[in-house]
């Protein structure tokens, strides 16, 4: 029997597989929509993978540092290093900021580190480590900084003298490490004219006349003693959840470990924008389902008296459907095809990371060949109603 | 009653008896057909005249089986069709196997080409696609657009098209063909044509035509006429004038 579904598309062929194209378009939205959300999910997971940590240490009662605003005493480290399987302590801070650099600015996450402790920017591509105290920086080669170029973040400027790669906040800004106390100086310190400020209301204030007081508050003042979280690295042998555990019994700070900062980084952190991708996915499915099913509904229309007289002439209603459904099916596989090509071309241009799963793309296809398979009934079923006896007469 | 047995011992290709046929109810009820008769020997190409909305084409439909007569009996091929309110089976495979259809415009498959339009028809009765193909060439040979075998639909001239349609009509080898203004839209010269072709075959094939006409020009070729009006028939003899 000739497959006249292969048929009908080979005399049409121009058309249809421009309307394929046209389809695949939107497939490849919609596969970026959602390798935008695994970039997403795996940023999350570099993130915390290249700070090297087994357990995340943050102010009580937060999910910090990076899903809620987190401060320790940067000395609560050394209480930490004492406990049983802690192997290494790192101090770190993060805050997302705008920082200059050529006349422009960058939105950047700026992290606080100190040098071979856990929180150290991982995987370097170009250039060396940080090696001075002071305002010396790695970037990530997302911030489009290279070796030699000098960034201004807040009140100084910045040689950056390395470059990492997939180093980016939760939020797809990149990343730049700067020294432990310069990062504390980027999110804690004020500036000039709130200092002495601060100093004239202090003198000011009897409370605080007596002079060796008022030194020590405004010492207090002016400089920053806290960091946004303690990373630490777990001995061989340690499981993270019991030393995490220890850690939030004797030391009165919420500890977590990798996987319970992933949870938060995931499921919390970025379920907003999941969500809204999602419905994105919703939205996009249910459209290419609308024009799949309209424009199979219009190729039936035309071609309802040929219908009309296959059915006279002794086709099986099953033949006719299965000549719509294989052209819908065939619709579904020239958009997925389409649209995965495009969605790898124009991936690299997004500034966020897309990730695309070889299971996202079996999943498009699945659902390609679904929805087009759905789309057909329509015109399937304006098929079936056609009557043999129009063939005859006028 | 106007039926004028042939003088044949063969049993009639179509036989129609008091067939009746009655669009919706009540006040509002349209009597199409209300007492048709009708025979067709084996061989014979019989004409079917009369004017518009006189029920031609309802009769078409019930002879080719897409349409539910009201009353009255169909016999085709000697197995009956219809029979006050009894229907054959399986009316998609008697309209496959048994019956071939022309249409006033030839409404072929515009997506296939002349060799596949006239090859669909052996293959849906399940003939392997090769011997469907071969049977289809036979055809169009016997019809003269073997040339045209490979050549779509749009390619043809409408006088190709109606030939490939009428190949296609007798593909199967059909015991009845029923052929609606077949010559419609063809001038002069190319309706006898098409009627030579439809007198030929069906003296080769032993096929039993009807022709539904207005066609002035082809009207005296036809031995035999049933004349239809207000739903009734009234068979008259025909001119049988030659074709040439």
């Amino acid at each position: 029997m000739i497959n006249l579904a292969a048929a009908d598309v080979r005399a049409g062929l121009g058309r249809y597989l421009l309307t394929g194209a046209g389809l695949g378009m939107l497939i490849g939205v919609t596969l970026t929509m959602a390798g935008v959300y695994r970039g997403m999910v795996d940023d999350a997971r570099v993130l915390l993978r290249s700070a090297q940590a087994d357990v995340w240490v943050v102010q009580r009662h937060t999910l910090g540092p990076f899903a809620e605003p987190s401060q320790l005493h940067d000395d609560v480290d050394r209480a930490i290093a004492g406990l049983p399987g802690v192997a290494a302590t790192g101090r770190t801070t993060y805050s997302t900021m705008q920082v200059r650099h050529a006349g422009g600015d960058l939105r950047v996450m700026v992290a606080g580190f100190e040098p071979g402790r856990p929180g150290a920017p991982a995987f370097l591509v170009a250039g060396r480590p940080v090696t001075r105290a002071h305002y010396e920086a790695v970037a990530d080669a997302r911030t489009g900084l290279v070796p030699g170029d000098r960034v201004r973040i807040r009140r100084h400027e910045y040689a950056i003298v390395g470059l990492t790669q997939r180093m980016v906040s939760s939020n797809g800004d990149p990343m730049i490490f700067v020294p432990l106390k310069d990062g504390q100086d980027a999110q804690f310190l004020k500036d000039n004219e709130a200092i002495r400020n601060d100093r004239a209301r202090l003198a000011a204030n009897p409370a605080f006349a007596p002079p060796e007081v008022r030194d020590a508050v405004a010492a207090l003042q002016t400089t920053n003693q806290s960091v946004n979280a303690v990373l630490v690295r777990v001995r061989e042998g340690f499981d993270p959840a019991l030393v995490a555990q220890e850690i939030r019994r004797w030391k009165h700070l919420q500890a977590y470990t990798n996987a319970e900062m992933e949870e938060i980084l995931v499921a919390k952190l970025i379920a907003t924008a999941a969500k809204q991708i999602g419905l994105f996915l919703v939205i996009l499915a249910v459209v290419s389902a609308a024009i799949v099913a309209f424009i199979l509904y219009t190729m039936t229309l035309g071609k309802l008296k040929e219908i009309a007289v296959l059915k006279l002439i002794g086709t099986r209603n099953a033949t006719i459907a299965g000549m719509i459904l294989q052209e819908a099916l065939g619709l579904g596989l020239i958009g997925f095809l389409v649209g995965k090509i495009a969605s790898l071309a124009w991936a690299p241009a997004f500034p966020k990371y897309v990730l695309a799963l070889p299971e996202d793309a079996a999943r498009a296809l699945v659902a390609s060949l679904v929805i087009a398979a759905a789309a057909s009934l329509l015109g399937i079923r304006a098929a079936l109603r056609v009557d043999p006896a129009a063939a005859i007469g006028g | 009653m106007n039926v004028t047995p042939a003088a044949s011992v063969e049993a009639p290709a179509i036989l129609v008896e008091g067939l009746a046929k009655r669009y919706g109810s009540g006040p509002t009820a349209v009597d199409a057909l209300r007492e048709v008769d009708m025979m067709v020997q084996p061989g014979e190409v019989v004409g079917l005249i009369g004017p518009s909305g006189s029920g031609k084409t309802t009769l078409l439909k019930a002879l080719g089986a897409v349409i539910e007569p009201t009353a009255g009996r169909i016999t085709l091929g000697g197995e009956v069709v219809y029979d006050r309110g009894w229907k054959a089976r399986d009316l998609r495979a008697l309209r496959r196997d048994r019956i071939g259809f022309v249409f006033q415009q030839p409404y072929l498959i515009p997506f296939l080409d002349a060799t596949d339009n006239v090859a669909l028809l052996p293959m849906l009765a399940g003939a392997p696609n090769a011997r469907a193909r071969e049977r289809a060439r036979e055809m169009l040979a016997a019809l003269d657009v073997a040339h045209r075998a490979g050549a779509r639909v749009a390619e043809l001239s409408g006088g190709e098209q109606q030939r490939v349609s009428i190949a296609r009509a007798l593909a199967n080898r059909p015991p009845i063909v029923l052929a609606d203004e077949p010559t419609a839209p063809l001038d002069s010269e190319r309706a006898l044509t098409v009627v030579r072709i439809l007198d030929q075959l069906a003296r080769e094939y032993r096929t039993a035509i009807i022709v539904v006409t207005h066609d002035e020009k082809i009207i005296p070729t036809f031995r035999r006429l049933y004349r239809i009006r207000d739903g009734r028939t009234v068979e008259e003899a025909g001119e049988g004038r030659r074709f040439d």
